[in-house]
């Protein structure tokens, strides 16, 4: 292993109280260290900005969705190549890159772990083929459990019978991880995907019954929530709340979080869920009541899902969301659907500055972003690439630090959505330096329960990157000088110098092995693949993983 | 002998994961039974003690020499082509896609060697699929276009719950002129000709909008197929090489997608691809992920590139054929004999029998192939590693 001291930089360490002092950080053993010999490689950070690896809580980046994605869209591609190197595989850009060009574009942004938002468990084999060819970051995955037609049943008898978190239900949460290799749970649209299934149906409020199962959303989001809050997984219930997109929205989502009152939540792309209105008319902004809420709840965070302006492929779980899509006249549609657990939507998309819905979602991202008090609590995402590409994150950093930038680019965005915002309001914040590590690793990594990321203190991972300390924000951060990984450089001089394949994050929570008994039953003729065969147990697949235990939140 | 199982048969692209396999003098014999699967066992089980390891133009030699003369032949080549993986493995498929992105080869998933099956059609709109469970427990009209499942995928009807001991209470459609074993099922049998689809897929989507034909040769079956269709809240239309294969098939098969997307708006309407092989899907889906490219993909030009329309394969000096039955190449990894034209071939463990591995269903479930007889035979996926290891050197 490398011996390397970052000598004389500006540390931004928000998670040690460090915001951009003077110091070294020194690394040995894939780790940072307190110091290291004469020996070690010296980098000569001064000048530079230093910052613990970037941390992406939610992307998707791998699996069958993904997959279709990028069959859908060649042409998206053809003009984006990465030629092979002596060192590197070849592939291809667009919005939805191959596997090997998306951890590598990742690296060369400065991040080093990224989780994959949703994954159907039925699907984990793939899903694990593909995280084993994306390089260079470490990754997890999240497992789809909204729509679970075996949970559906453990919940009905739970909330029937004692209202409360089953030990079954919540010994099969952690069984599903358990066979899957997933990191943590997400939840898409509880219920409504099980409904789009069925004949095009959804659920509109909480206590919509899911026909057919006897159970509503607020009792997935109660139980389910309940379970891994109970189990204590190292991230919580990851929400991706019913509604995704409809005017008025934002009822639902403060009623899934009072759901969820006094359990540890994440929920997914807050902006996509902060609509005022009515459906079917025009949505306004109800960002500011979202915050108002955050600030009262410290269990409860999110991330916001920014829209950037050009192209995007959209792609769900929740399926209905897409056929809306389609129906506005999208060239191209995938559904798909997946026995017991989930669907899926594809939709490629143009976000125009013109467009009256486009650019309002982007002002409330941004409202989200800067009239937040408390940046531990809102995280950077696009929703890659339902937002946009994870490529426009440096454009991102650049409009929360760069308020002149900001008001340009607002002068350029429809006015009469601009103006159904705070955007116009006299808001200058500009992000500091400390406050994009926040949302951009340091509150990422402990809100996925990753002690040993986000932060430069010694014991942590080796994962650094270190960046000019440019005017242009957008320059700096599309550019970092160095990227270490694991405690080795991976990019020097905006070139990938090392291979790494990356580690596999998974968590485990210990439960009763005898849930094969309940499950079994359940599973009877439902899947079409036997109980016995669907966990992955294969080493080739599971292994080499970092395993993160339950309980240590 | 003990029966072995249940395990993933890989007889065909359905892997249908609850299979017992009974061993004995008389041969193999499958529960449940399956002509198609006993086929595939028997001809891998038992694994063949007397067979040579490895062959150079047909004089047996070890893995070394094998393996050397291939990386030899590869590294000359100026123009490779891998192609094959019918029986492929996920772990094939993507120690081959890394060899092909090394040697700057070509990959074939859709054999340009054979006539053209047609470009894809879902890259043009997309499509609307679902897994066999879902159109089991979902469909309560299901339509299989000009194909013989009951042939091609012994056990595809039975796992969308048509059994054949009871009349189901759903329909199944069958378009087909030809007599097969699967027009026999029907509950409601179309016999229009094949140059007839593109017709009469754009007759139902007439239909479909509410609009009348004009009476004709097909406007009744259509309406009764279409009058079907719109009675339920959920159908499904299984199609394969029948609709989307040779002249015109692009067409035909966005034909289809158009018809569902369509049907889509008051109903919940969903595909099925039949895929001949146990590989098919998965070294599609691995092209896709590791070059962004499903299909036929070329990285010549060292990058991938997608082959949209057939090319003369004139220049391909070496084919190195993965995981598939004989057929002509230069050198074949495989579990079962090479043709007589192959000029060098390895043998390897045969996944499903001697090897695990991982496989897509052709509805892009993923399975494990359990080794119920495992050997010290290398997989495919191991050869092509170290090809990539010597040619690379």
């Amino acid at each position: 292993m490398t011996e390397i001291r970052i000598s004389g930089g500006a540390v931004h360490d928000p998670a040690n109280d460090v915001d951009g002092d003077i110091r070294d950080v020194c690394l040995n053993d894939g780790k940072v260290v307190a110091d290291v010999g004469p020996g070690a490689r010296r980098i000569d950070a001064r000048g530079m900005v230093v910052m613990p690896g970037g941390v992406d809580i939610h992307a998707h980046i791998a699996g069958p969705k993904v997959n279709a994605a990028r069959k859908l869209t060649p042409d998206d591609r053809r003009d984006a190549v990465l030629d092979r190197t002596a060192i590197l595989r070849s592939g291809t850009g667009g919005v939805v890159p191959s596997t090997f060009a998306t951890g590598y574009r990742y690296s060369l942004l400065g991040y080093t772990t990224v989780v994959e938002a949703a994954a159907p468990p039925l699907a984990a084999r793939h899903v694990l083929s593909e995280l084993r060819d994306t390089p260079m970051i470490d990754k997890a995955f999240l497992i789809l459990m909204g729509n679970n037609q075996v949970l559906f049943e453990l919940i009905r008898e739970s909330a029937h019978s004692s209202g409360t978190v089953s030990p079954q239900l919540r010994d099969a949460v952690a069984w599903w991880l358990d066979a899957t290799g997933g990191y943590g749970v997400k939840l898409v649209n509880p219920g409504g995907v099980e409904r789009w299934k069925q004949d095009n149906g959804n659920v509109h409020t909480l206590d919509d019954d899911v026909a057919g199962f006897d159970v509503t959303p607020r009792q997935v989001l109660e139980a389910i929530g309940g379970a891994v809050d109970e189990l204590g997984l190292p991230h919580p219930v990851h929400v991706h709340a019913n509604n995704l997109g409809i005017p008025g929205n934002a009822d639902t989502t403060l009623d899934t979080m009072r759901t969820l009152s006094g359990r540890q939540a994440h929920f997914a792309h807050l902006q996509f869920h902060a609509y005022g209105g009515r459906p079917g008319g025009q949505p306004r902004s109800r960002a500011p009541e979202l915050l108002d809420y955050l600030a009262a709840h410290p269990e409860v965070t999110a991330d916001v899902g920014q829209v950037m302006f050009g192209p995007a492929v959209t792609m769900t779980a929740d399926a209905a969301v897409s056929a809306v899509l389609r129906d506005l006249g999208a060239d191209k549609w995938i559904n798909h659907d997946t026995e017991v657990e989930t669907g899926c939507g594809i939709v490629p998309y143009m976000y125009r500055a013109g467009n009256y819905v486009h650019a309002l979602q982007w002002g409330i991202g941004l409202e989200l972003f800067l009239l937040g008090k408390n940046p531990w609590q809102v995280m950077l995402s696009t929703d890659h690439p339902n937002g946009g590409s994870f490529l426009s994150y440096p454009k991102l950093i650049r409009l929360l630090m760069d308020r002149a930038f900001r008001e340009d680019q607002l002068g350029r965005a429809n006015q009469r959505a601009i103006q159904r915002t705070a955007l116009l309001d006299g808001l200058d914040r500009e992000y500091t330096l400390n406050e994009i590590a926040i949302i951009t690793r340091a509150a990422p990594a402990r809100r996925l329960g990753l002690r040993d990321k986000g932060h430069l203190a010694v014991g942590a991972d080796a994962d650094v990157t270190i960046y000019d300390d440019r005017t242009d924000r957008e320059e700096m951060f599309a550019t970092p000088r160095y990227v270490i990984k694991g405690g080795e450089v991976a990019v020097e001089e905006g070139q990938l110098r090392r291979p790494d394949d990356g580690l596999l994050l998974s968590s485990r929570a210990a439960f009763d092995p005898d849930v094969s008994r309940v499950l079994e039953p359940l599973f009877g003729d439902r899947y079409t693949v036997s109980f016995e065969h669907y966990p992955v147990r294969d080493p080739a697949l599971r292994e080499p993983a970092q395993i993160v235990e339950a309980g240590a939140r | 002998m003990a029966d072995l199982g249940p395990v993933t048969c890989a007889g065909c692209g359905l892997l249908c994961d609850d299979v017992t396999i009974e061993v004995s003098s008389d041969g193999v014999r499958l529960e449940p039974e399956c002509p198609l699967g006993t086929k595939w066992f028997s001809e891998r089980m038992p694994a063949p003690t007397d067979a040579p390891a490895a062959t150079i133009e047909g004089e047996p030699t070890d893995i070394e020499s094998a393996l050397a003369r291939a990386a030899e032949m590869l590294r000359d080549a100026h123009r490779p082509l891998l192609d094959g993986f019918e029986n492929a493995t996920v772990e094939d498929a993507r120690a081959a896609v890394a060899l092909a992105d090394r040697l700057g080869a070509l990959v074939t998933t859709r054999s340009l060697t054979d006539s053209w099956p047609g470009a894809p059609a879902v890259p043009l709109r997309g499509a609307s699929t679902a897994t066999l469970g879902e159109i089991r427990d979902r469909s309560q009209v299901v339509v299989v276009w000009r194909e013989d499942p009951e042939t091609t995928h012994p056990r595809l009807l039975e796992r969308l719950g048509f059994g054949k001991s009871s009349r189901s209470a759903r329909t199944l459609a069958v378009i087909d002129d030809r007599d097969t074993a699967t027009t026999a099922r029907a509950d409601l049998r179309l016999a229009w000709p094949r140059d007839r689809d593109l017709e009469s897929l754009t007759g139902l989507h007439v239909l479909q909008s509410g609009r009348s034909l004009r009476p004709g040769n097909l406007s009744g079956e259509l309406k009764d197929l279409m009058d079907r269709l719109s009675a339920v809240p959920h159908a499904a239309l299984i199609f394969g090489p029948g609709l989307t294969g040779g002249a015109g098939g692009q067409r035909r098969a966005l034909a289809l997608h158009e018809l569902v997307r369509a049907l889509c708006h008051a109903r919940h309407v969903v595909t099925l691809e039949l895929l001949p092989a146990a590989g098919v899907r998965g070294i599609d889906d691995v092209l896709a992920w590791q070059s962004g490219y499903g299909g036929n993909v070329d990285f010549a030009s060292g990058h991938p590139e997608l082959l949209t329309a057939t090319r003369p394969l004139d220049d391909v000096d070496v084919t190195l054929l993965v995981e598939s039955g004989p057929a002509a190449a230069e050198i074949a990894l495989a579990s079962l004999p090479a043709g007589p034209d192959v000029e060098v071939w390895i043998r390897t463990a045969a996944a499903g029998v001697s090897a695990a591995g991982t496989v897509h269903r052709l509805d892009g479930v993923p399975l494990t192939l359990q080794a119920p007889q495992p050997d010290g035979t290398p997989t495919a996926a191991t050869l092509l590693t170290r090809l990539l290891a010597e040619v690379g050197a």
